[in-house]
């Protein structure tokens, strides 16, 4: 078997002396996408932040790019390549698009160009202040800041929460792109499991921060069953997104 | 993707359309905002256009001959939308004719258009949850797999026609996406217009 990007081995990890996460492995490859789902409160959000290091961790170990990650403190996980975009999008206020881009530029692969390519919005908003931008573009804008620390791996935590139909279809779309045309590796919490699995080729479900569920995406979609089981979506639901 | 999720996502993006649709009708009832033409010809541009070259083609050319031969007891369900189908491009015609009569004519015909507007969303809505309510779960049961590989690769052999039209519908998604004011859209949310490209 070729290495991993990204190998995660009986990873037990949560806050203080509260287990949140239970033995969780899995591994992503090069190009790879991970579809990480579960009801509320089942870890999602932990297990990305203990990738980056945020959380208390028990034990078990992080390989990023062959390199253990587990000693590497939090703030130069970014830099050895995994990219967070948290659940509360955190963008500077009283800087420009622009400037929020280009502060954290790295000279890598992700350019202020390829970035503006995939979030043309952007471009357009670029002489604004984060603090003029409606919800869904400061989403565009944390995942754009993102892309500019050149991930090997970008962290997506349900990006299009609270967001309107009409830009959680575009978000899809973009995502998407990412995936299929820029071959980046991303895992993805999401609680729009049916837009989400055809998408990504694997899929992990947590329940009480075990896996329950750890293989194909595509299983999810033919046996609604299984999606049922584990989260209560059996039903695909046409209209997602929250209408503000 | 496989020929479900294509279908199953254009619904979507047409179900994101037809609400932000319905939302702007809702503004310009009650005079919360001046009409935008730019942002209604787009809507309407891509609803009508969306269905008639990208969607219906696939559903009437491959999926529905599929399911017809496969499943008898779902012959009754896609006759009806067949003739949905058909019923749909008089709507078309109406809808088009009407905007471009509120745009001449001005607050006169501002309710006539909304009305149009929200009979062909109605139209729309009931076509779209006949099939994802009705239709594919009946069929993620009932077909073979040798069936959806065929469908599948009917979908994947006519990619390529598709595409070309289907990035320009991704365009047209994208503008109006950037022309619906915020929260429902990434638009300026006080004037109502159209944010200014800076
Ligand atoms: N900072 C924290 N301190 C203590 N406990 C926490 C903290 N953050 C989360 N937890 C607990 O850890 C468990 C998992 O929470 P987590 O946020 O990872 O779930 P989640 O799957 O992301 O849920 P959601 O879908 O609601 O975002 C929950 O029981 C939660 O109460
Ligand atoms: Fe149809
Ligand atoms: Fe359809
Ligand atoms: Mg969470």
């Amino acid at each position: 078997m070729s290495e991993a990007l990204l190998e995660v081995e009986k990873l037990s990890a949560g806050y203080g002396d509260a287990r949140v996460l239970d033995d969780v492995s899995f591994r992503l490859d090069q190009g790879g996408s991970l579809a990480l789902l579960g009801r509320n409160g089942m870890g999602k959000t932990t297990l990305l932040t203990s990738l980056i290091g945020l959380t208390r961790r028990h034990g078990g170990r992080i390989r990023l790019a062959g390199r253990d990650l587990t000693a590497v403190p939090t703030h130069r996980r970014a830099l050895a390549g995994l990219g967070w975009v948290p659940q509360e999008r955190d963008i500077f206020p009283s800087l420009t698009v622009e400037e929020n881009l280009t502060a954290i530029a790295t000279g890598g692969a992700w350019t202020l160009d390829r970035v503006y390519d995939l979030f043309p919005r952007l471009m357009e908003r670029r002489s604004n202040m984060g603090n003029q931008l409606s919800g869904g573009e400061q989403q565009m804008l944390a995942i754009a800041r993102a892309l500019m620390l050149d991930p090997k791996v970008l962290l997506l935590d349900e990006p299009m929460e609270g967001l309107a139909p009409l830009i959680v279809q575009e978000l899809f779309r973009i995502i998407q792109r990412m995936i299929e045309r820029d071959g980046l590796a991303v895992i993805l919490v999401e609680q729009h499991a049916h837009q989400i699995l055809p998408l990504t080729r694997d899929a992990m479900i947590l329940e009480r921060g075990r896996v329950v569920y750890s293989g194909d995406s595509r299983r999810l979609i033919d046996e609604p069953a299984l999606l049922d089981r584990w989260l209560g979506v059996g039903a695909v639901e046409l209209d997602d997104g929250t209408s503000a | 993707m496989k020929a479900i999720d294509i279908i199953r996502n254009e619904h979507r993006a047409l179900a994101a359309v037809l609400r932000a649709l319905e939302a702007t009708i809702a503004d310009l009832r009650d005079g919360r905002r001046p009409p935008d033409f730019r942002l209604l010809a787009a809507m309407i541009d891509y609803i009508v256009r969306v269905p008639e070259e990208v969607h219906h083609p696939k559903e009437d050319g491959v999926f529905f001959p599929h399911i017809r031969a496969a499943c008898p007891d779902a012959v009754p369900i896609i006759d009806e939308l067949e003739h949905q189908h058909h019923r749909g491009r008089e709507h078309v015609l109406q809808l088009a004719m009407s905007l471009i009569h509120f745009q001449a004519v001005g607050a006169a015909a501002q309710e006539s258009f909304c009305a149009a507007a929200e009979r062909y969303v109605a139209f729309s809505w009931t076509h779209i949850e006949m099939e994802e309510r009705q239709l594919l779960p009946l069929l993620s049961d009932r077909l073979a797999p040798a069936a959806w590989a065929e469908i599948d690769a009917a979908f994947a052999a006519n990619a390529d026609p598709w595409r070309g039209t289907a990035d320009e519908f991704e365009r047209l998604f994208s503008r109006i996406t950037a022309l619906v004011p915020a929260p429902l859209g990434l638009g300026d949310r006080r004037s109502g217009l159209a944010s200014r490209i800076t």
